[in-house]
């Protein structure tokens, strides 16, 4: 059968930038930061992470924010907090 | 600027097919590339020809589409808008309204990832809806009209393709809506007895312009009874309370489409569009005792407190958050009928002109045409 030509119309995704600094633990502990994305159960959930995680590793602080809507990004001020505030950063959501 | 020719020489641009409908709808399907209803093969004649009112660089993005945030570039678009079946004309309209979507106040991200089933309505008014055929008439909200169903099949497509706004990954409605096919109209400016949407914002009379809503399907509003605005306002009103809404709990802008017979008899009573607004703003609301206790407690007590922590169970819960944030358009044909729309919640609408490349209001699609 003849072949002919079609334009693809999708788009690729976009290689995602590199991170731009490396993150390094803190000689005590951990930093751990929570996002919440505030949907119903969210909280449950990520409690109990933060059970887990302070059970497996030592853990200094916990620093727990929480997205005014569940279906809006984080604000840019929640984002630098957390970037700020902590080494690692658990998001999750419950429903 | 590099021809056409040159730019689908870039990798991934091009895919060779069988030369056989069939053969492309089902290659297109393998991929991923489909609403599931078989297209026109986007070849790059068509998709050349589709480019002919296109007075942007074709291969540079006017958006990018979430989840994916995927490069809509004119020649992706041309390509969606061509399997839509979209006449080469549609196409600014195709890129306005992705140009109005991509608008942070729209929240493009949430409401393409969702669970709820909402979708993009677009709303046309001014003179080129008319000129290129959106219907405004009978079964506006349907099937049949050429520009209203391509036009939103083509936002749909890219939104799919350019995007990934796909079921179960990108798009996580838990049953979505057959508006998700398209959902297109033009306001009926000639049967209104109310300024035009885009007057009302203040767009000027002339300009043609797209307002986006995420939107769920439309709800219709039977009233063959009511002969006066109080009749016909309650029953919107009865239409627009239900619990299982999204606008009962967001501040989200629900649009209420009045056919022309219906306005007319709620003009003729002397009311404004801002009348209509405040009436519906003040009696489309619930008591909260409608809602589960599960939904009182978690739902408005916990997550609205400063609204219901402590109110009675009798506490009036609204559809709209203030009288402005209802829409009101008309549209349709003869009959005792309008349709109440509601919304994802969290998003906003967002109204855009067509303009352009120089900023000046385009009068005329033909404005656009190449050459």
């Amino acid at each position: 059968m003849a072949k002919i030509f079609i334009v693809a119309p999708d788009a690729p995704m976009e290689e995602a930038e590199q991170l731009k600094s490396r993150r390094t633990l803190s000689s005590g502990g951990i930093r751990l930061g929570v996002l919440d994305n505030s949907k119903s159960n969210a909280d449950h959930l990520l409690n109990l992470i933060i059970d887990g995680v302070k059970k497996e590793f030592k853990v200094d602080s916990v620093v727990i924010k929480r997205k005014p809507a569940s279906s809006r990004p984080a604000t840019d001020q929640i984002l630098d907090e957390l970037a700020k505030e902590a080494d690692l950063v658990v998001s999750a959501m419950a429903d | 600027m590099s021809s056409l020719a040159t730019m689908l020489k870039a990798p991934g641009a091009l895919h060779e097919v069988d030369d056989d409908p069939e053969a492309v709808f089902e290659f297109l399907c393998s991929k991923g590339w489909s609403d599931g209803l078989p297209v026109i093969p986007p070849t790059p004649d068509r998709v050349e020809r589709m480019l002919s009112f296109c007075d942007r660089d074709f291969d540079k993005p006017v958006v990018k589409i979430p989840p994916r945030f995927g490069a809509a570039t004119p020649i992706r678009v041309a390509a969606n808008a061509v399997m839509a079946g979209c006449k080469p004309e549609y196409f600014p309209l195709v890129l306005l309204a992705l140009e109005a979507l991509a608008e942070e106040p729209y929240n493009l991200y949430g409401t393409q990832a969702t669970t709820h089933p909402c979708t993009p309505m677009l709303i046309f008014n001014g003179p080129i809806a008319k000129e290129v055929g959106i219907n405004a008439g009978h079964n506006a909200m349907g099937n049949y009209f050429r520009a209203n169903a391509s036009i939103g099949r083509a936002v749909r497509l890219a939104l799919v393709n350019i995007g990934a706004a796909i079921p179960g990954t990108g798009d996580m409605a838990t049953a979505g809506t057959p508006a998700k096919f398209s959902f297109c109209v033009a306001e009926n400016e000639a049967a209104s007895p109310w300024e035009p949407l885009h007057v009302e914002l203040g767009f000027p009379k002339e300009s043609s312009t797209v307002t986006v809503i995420a939107a769920e399907g439309p709800h219709n509003i039977n009233d063959h009874e009511s002969i006066t605005a109080e009749g016909i306002l309650t029953m919107v009103a009865g239409t627009m309370t239900i619990t299982g809404s999204n606008n009962a709990y967001y501040a989200g802008q629900p649009c209420v489409a009045f056919g022309p017979e219906h306005a007319q008899t709620v003009a003729g009573d002397g009311m404004s569009k801002a009348d209509v607004k405040q009436w519906l703003f003040e009696r489309a609301t619930l008591p909260m005792s409608r809602f589960s206790k599960e939904g009182i407690e978690r739902r408005f007590r916990r997550k609205l407190p400063e609204q219901y922590a402590t109110a009675p169970l009798d506490a009036p819960v609204r559809m709209v958050t203030k009288p402005e944030d209802l829409i009101v358009i008309v549209t349709g044909g003869a009959g005792k009928h309008s349709a109440y729309v509601p919304t994802f919640g969290n998003t906003r609408s967002v109204t855009r002109a067509l303009k352009r490349a120089d900023g000046e209001l385009v009068k005329s699609i033909q404005e656009l045409k190449r050459g």
